[in-house]
């Protein structure tokens, strides 16, 4: 993987962590807001593993591992919802 | 497709993927036995909630994928045989590295400040216990990612990233939950 994809891989990561911060200032229904916080922090986790730790190289770990981290997120929202 | 290679497939060290799935499970646990408990008195953990630095935390949140992104770095140019920017991307990711413990350091020293401690309500318990495990493990990364700098053959670096990466993905998992889920 070259030097230009971790780059952008850094910026989408910084791009989305503004966009967390953005979220919790906008006037949104309180379950709009925890579910794009953890739909931003799911696609940041799907990053950091496909190009930082290099899954882009195995699509079905990077699968496997974006499926359980989904199960979690959808986990911690349901919690989150009662 | 057998096991032995889709276990081949695994770029890096598969010990330390070992570890990187144990550590997510670990926190992950934390985390939703923190909600859980979040369930039995909302109103109180969103009262604790508030007198976290937000804006420190998502600062570090820049700081770590930041370092991340020198980690990663450092590994593409040790493997073309670039020493020295490798060694400076990793000593420059460790430095950010200590950036992330001040700011943690002056969080919980706000926080004593104000006469909070782990006692003063689940919510930080729960607080000190996961953010605090995870700056152990930020601790012990800085001090890899030098010993890697410093003996830095490319898969003493790819393991020292990989260590790295996972003290970051632990963090973008605690931080929305522990931080801005109020």
């Amino acid at each position: 993987m070259g030097g230009n994809t971790l780059t952008r891989a850094w910026l989408a990561l910084l791009g989305l962590s503004v966009g967390s911060a953005v979220l919790t200032l906008l006037p949104v229904p309180a379950a709009v807001m925890g579910g794009g916080i953890l739909l931003l922090a799911l696609i940041k986790t799907r990053v950091i593993l496909a190009q930082y730790l290099d899954l882009a190289c195995s699509p079905g770990w990077l699968r496997g591992f974006t499926m359980v981290l989904t199960g979690f997120s959808v986990l911690i929202f349901a919690l989150y919802l009662i | 497709m057998s096991d032995a290679s889709l276990i081949d497939e695994l770029p890096g060290e598969l010990l330390m993927w070992v570890l990187i799935i144990s550590e997510l499970l670990v926190f992950g646990a934390g985390l939703a036995a923190f909600m859980g408990v979040r369930l039995t008195d909302p109103a109180g953990f969103a009262e604790a909630q508030s007198h976290l630095h937000r804006t420190g935390a998502a600062f570090n949140t820049a700081v770590l994928v930041t370092s991340g992104y020198l980690a990663a770095q450092a590994l593409r140019w040790r493997q073309v045989a670039r020493r020295v920017p490798a060694r400076i991307a990793l000593i420059s990711a460790a430095l950010l590295g200590v950036v992330f413990l001040i700011i943690k350091g002056t969080e919980y020293a706000d926080k004593a400040a104000q006469g909070i401690n782990y006692e003063t309500h689940p919510f930080f318990l729960f607080y000190y216990l996961l953010t605090g495990f995870h700056a152990a493990h930020v601790l012990a990364g800085v001090g890899i990612l030098l010993l890697v700098s410093w003996r830095d053959d490319a898969r003493n670096i790819e393991v020292g990233a990989q260590f790295w990466h996972m003290v970051d993905l632990v963090w973008i998992m605690l931080f929305p939950v522990i931080y801005l889920l109020g």
